[in-house]
């Protein structure tokens, strides 16, 4: 019997009391699962902490559950909306558009414009065949004929490429020719090589043009005994503008296209220029067709647009001044946004169920490893009811979503100080190109990953998980001691996520005195950050429980908030870069990188932002000479000594993994107190690259005095104020000794007085000494 | 590499990076002692003596085919070791049957092993 396997996703990370949850289920070697909703409360199995801890709970949604294998559709492409049929051409036709194939020799044939089905052989199309050569085909379902280009298809480098066919005499040509200039290609115009190539023939067959096979870009149609229909051959690389005529366009017509013309008016069936529909706030995936019949297509799985154009200049360097040179769409094979499984089962979330994490925990035969999966959703109350929110990072949990760094990335192991401890779910993510790739990943192409999406498994947003590079809990796993630290202390709290600070704004905490944030919040959409800024700046209290906090820009769309988007760019600690004239985000129009790098470093908010990460080992903090100031002395009450955080369950001290500094050059507040400091970081500590103007040896935790986490303290005008910890390991401190520790009582302090309404301790003495020094 | 087994090779840039690690091995080889093995063994994370940090950094920096990472059996209880493929969506191997009972066992026992590898190379 197959290995029984069981995964799953939700169709909403956040849904509030009353609402409905769809889960979408997919299993291997069994064709039941026992399903049982569980509250979750610890995460991580630490022996020096409580371990794994949930709560069952009754629900009609328990019992068993029928699951089925589901299939995933990998790859970007477009499909053509023609509903009359119009591209099926039973005549002459010219096929022809901008390409700049990434991988064009992959052994397999990438199909690039086709109206073809890989089952039956039947239609036409343009393509790159498995030896890398650009290739005409056209079948009748019986017999296939080919047209080969004489010379191979270098990678990277802007081509224009056209088929004919003439259905009466069988003629067929394959136009191919490069279209580089000194910025667009990989290579410049010193490289000796003939991109160009003439080939012609005569065809014995003829297109036959099944009524149910789509136009594709980067694709083909394809059907599958279980599975159905679905598309094969995806492409990797960019396309610019294309089209399709019914008539046989001359070398003299296509040259004149080449060089940026359109064909002839009443030959075009379809022209789809990719340049269309920019504005400054970015472009959808809906690519418009100017010919007459509107054909216009739409993407799947995420096509990267606002990329450069066949006939980008260097000059301009993003789409808002220039989207005529921003026709560029790249296509991955590996690509995938959303699974679209069937639906498995749903649920209304209870009336009476208390804001919280939850999970449906999916068990069947062993129950353990790959046979149980927790389906992670997080719950809102319909209205706000406590004091204490905890605003839980899931544009973070995005970025990070089945990573596979562990596996590839040469980096991790100098990064991290240490082997990675995988297990067999690790092995099982990086087998399953089904689970798709974090923003850590790059495609098999090289470039990197911008697009996440929680509309699918994500493998590392589950109770007991242990982040292979690191061999700790990390991000949703790492969070949950936070939860266990307010459930073993019994404060009532409420639980957002980002995706509803995004949608709501300021609306969405309001209502609230105090909001903890997660250990690891590093990816903010522009009205994430507006509504935390505005939210203590009218008074809340933020206990920012983390550090590399408030870091990355990232957009979500109205239409698909369950997708971020992120470029990584110019600065910062980055898996990948974009490149040249990419640095603007196609769902927003904004420029990605860091918030720094706009003008909002996270020390502005949070009085801290990243200095370095180690990840070998953890430190603990020593107070402050501001510890003992009158003003926040409440803070390290009930702290004996000097020493916060000599303790917890990644790496044994509550300042480590990666750590924040307080940097008045950058924005930190000037009247900003620094409760606590660690330090003696290892060498393996390293200062963060967007602090380097020059190079230079030594920047490392015993060198430099940079490195260190900085545990701060500010008041926020309306009795608003930020609490940061600076370090991400202070969250997974906090259950060390049941948890009784010096980093609790802190913790217990600053939330203790953060939900309070009114005054905040320590400000009786602000009138008496005029400014808060 | 021989002469012209280099000129077989597209990217040029490899040539010398096998000429770069070729040196690096002999160099680290005599840092390779009973002492740095020790070390390790009582401490296989955090800051090292020189010696140990320049071996750990060469290790950690290897290219990721046939590279050595634990396997975790189960959480705190049982380790092993495997071999990663290098190839996207091919599974690691197993490199040994042997158990380790902690993820620092394990760490020293991959660590033991790449010293191996260095001394035979
Ligand atoms: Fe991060």
């Amino acid at each position: 019997m197959a290995e029984i396997k069981i995964f799953g996703y939700t169709d909403k990370l956040s849904v509030k009391q009353g609402e409905k949850i769809d889960f979408h289920v997919s299993a291997d070697g069994t064709k039941t699962a026992k399903a049982q909703l569980v509250k979750l409360i610890h995460g991580d199995e630490h022996p020096d902490g409580p371990g794994y801890i949930d709560q069952e709970i009754d629900n009609k949604i328990n019992g068993e559950w029928k699951v089925e294998k589901q299939f995933t559709q990998l790859g970007s492409f477009l499909k053509v909306k023609d509903p009359e049929n119009k591209l099926a051409i039973d005549g002459d036709f010219t096929i022809f558009g901008y390409i700049y194939p990434s991988t064009p020799k992959t052994g397999h044939h990438q199909w690039i414009f086709s109206r073809w089905d890989n089952k039956t052989n039947e239609g036409y199309g343009i393509g790159i065949n498995k030896d890398g050569y650009l290739e005409l085909v056209v079948g009748d379902g019986k017999e296939v004929d080919y047209l080969i280009s004489e010379l191979p298809i270098v990678k990277k480098i802007w081509y224009f490429v056209a088929a004919t066919f003439n259905y009466k005499t069988g003629e067929a040509t394959l136009y191919q020719e490069g279209v580089l200039t000194r910025y667009n290609s990989l290579l410049g115009k010193v490289v000796p090589y003939d991109y160009r190539s003439h080939t012609k023939t005569t065809f014995r067959f003829k297109q036959k043009n099944n009524p149910n096979t789509p136009f594709i870009v980067s694709g083909a149609e394809d059907l599958h005994e279980l599975r159905g229909r679905f598309i094969s051959g995806t492409y990797a690389g960019k396309v610019d503008r294309h089209g399709v005529c019914s008539k046989v366009l001359s070398k003299e017509d296509l040259d004149k296209i080449r060089d940026g013309d359109l064909p002839e008016n009443n030959s075009i069936v379809a022209y789809w220029d990719t340049t269309v529909g920019f504005s400054d706030n970015g472009i959808n995936n809906t690519v418009i067709d100017i010919g007459p019949n509107k054909l216009n297509s739409e993407g799947h799985n995420h096509p990267v647009r606002a990329m450069t154009g066949w006939n980008w200049n260097g000059k301009n360097d993003n789409f808002r001044l220039a989207p005529k040179e921003y026709g560029g769409i790249d296509f991955h094979p590996d690509s995938i946004t959303d699974a679209k499984w069937n639906i498995t089962n749903s649920m209304i979330i209870p009336e009476d169920l208390k804001s919280g994490i939850y999970a449906i925990r999916l068990r069947s035969g062993p129950g353990t490893g790959l046979s149980e999966e927790y389906v992670v959703f997080f719950v809102r109350p319909k209205k706000p009811n406590s004091k204490l929110c905890f605003l839980v990072p899931t544009a973070s949990y995005l970025a990070y979503a089945n990573e596979k760094l562990s596996f590839e990335a040469t980096i991790i192991q100098p990064m991290t100080g240490q082997p990675p401890t995988i297990t067999d779910i690790d092995i099982e993510q990086y087998k399953n190109p089904e689970f798709g790739l974090s923003t850590y990943d790059s495609f098999a192409d090289g470039a990197g990953v911008c697009f996440s999406s929680y509309k699918r498994p994500i493998l590392n947003m589950r109770p007991k998980y242990r982040t292979s590079g690191m061999g700790i809990t990390w991000q949703f796993p790492a969070d949950l001691s936070i939860i266990g630290w307010l459930e073993h202390n019994k404060y009532e709290y409420d639980i957002i996520t980002d995706e509803d600070l995004h949608k709501e704004g300021l609306d969405c905490v309001k209502p609230y005195n105090c909001l903890i944030t997660g250990t690891h919040n590093e990816y903010y959409s522009e009205k994430m950050l507006n509504a935390l800024e505005d939210f203590v700046s009218e008074g809340g209290r933020v206990f920012s429980s983390g550090a590399n906090s408030y870091y990355w820009v990232v957009a979500f769309s109205d239409e698909q908030p369950w997708c971020m988007e992120v470029r990584k760019l110019e600065a910062g600690m980055r898996a990948w870069a974009a490149k040249p004239g990419e640095y603007y985000m196609q769902t927003t129009g904004e420029k990605g990188g860091l918030w720094r790098t706009r003008g909002r470093p996270p020390q502005k908010f949070a009085g801290v932002g990243f200095i370095a990460e180690g990840f070998d080992t953890a430190e603990k903090y020593r107070k402050m000479p501001d510890a003992w100031h009158r003003t926040v002395s409440w803070i390290t009450e009930g702290v004996e000594g000097e020493i916060i955080g000599d303790h917890g369950l990644a790496y044994g001290g509550a300042a480590g993994v990666e750590i924040d500094r307080y940097d008045l050059s950058l924005g930190t507040p000037p009247h900003t107190k620094i409760i606590a400091s660690s330090g003696g970081h290892s060498d393996n500590y390293v200062l963060v690259t967007e602090e380097l103007l020059y190079a230079y040896a030594g920047l490392v935790g015993s060198l430099d005095y940079r490195i260190r986490a900085d545990m701060t303290y500010f008041t926020a005008p309306n009795n608003g104020a930020v609490f940061s910890t600076g370090s991400i390991a202070f969250g997974q401190s906090l259950p060390s000794n049941n948890f009784n520790n010096s980093a609790s009582t802190v913790m217990k302090n600053v939330i203790d007085a953060f939900i309070k309404d009114g005054k905040l301790p320590g400000g009786a003495w602000t009138l008496e000494e005029k400014q808060w020094k | 590499m021989l002469p012209e087994q280099s000129t077989e090779i597209d990217d040029k840039d490899e040539v010398y990076r096998k000429r770069y690690d070729k040196m690096q091995r002999e160099f680290l080889k005599t840092l390779i002692c009973d002492e740095i093995i020790e070390e390790h063994k009582n401490k296989p994370l955090g800051q090292h003596s020189e010696a140990l940090e320049r071996v750990l950094y060469y290790f950690r920096r290897a290219g990721m085919n046939d590279k050595y990472v634990v396997k975790c059996e189960e959480p705190f209880k049982k380790y092993k070791i495997m071999a990663l493929s290098g190839v996207r969506g091919r599974s690691p191997r197993l490199v040994e049957d042997k158990i380790y009972e902690t993820v620092q066992a394990a760490y020293h026992g991959l660590f033991l092993r790449r010293v191996q590898d260095l001394m035979e190379a």
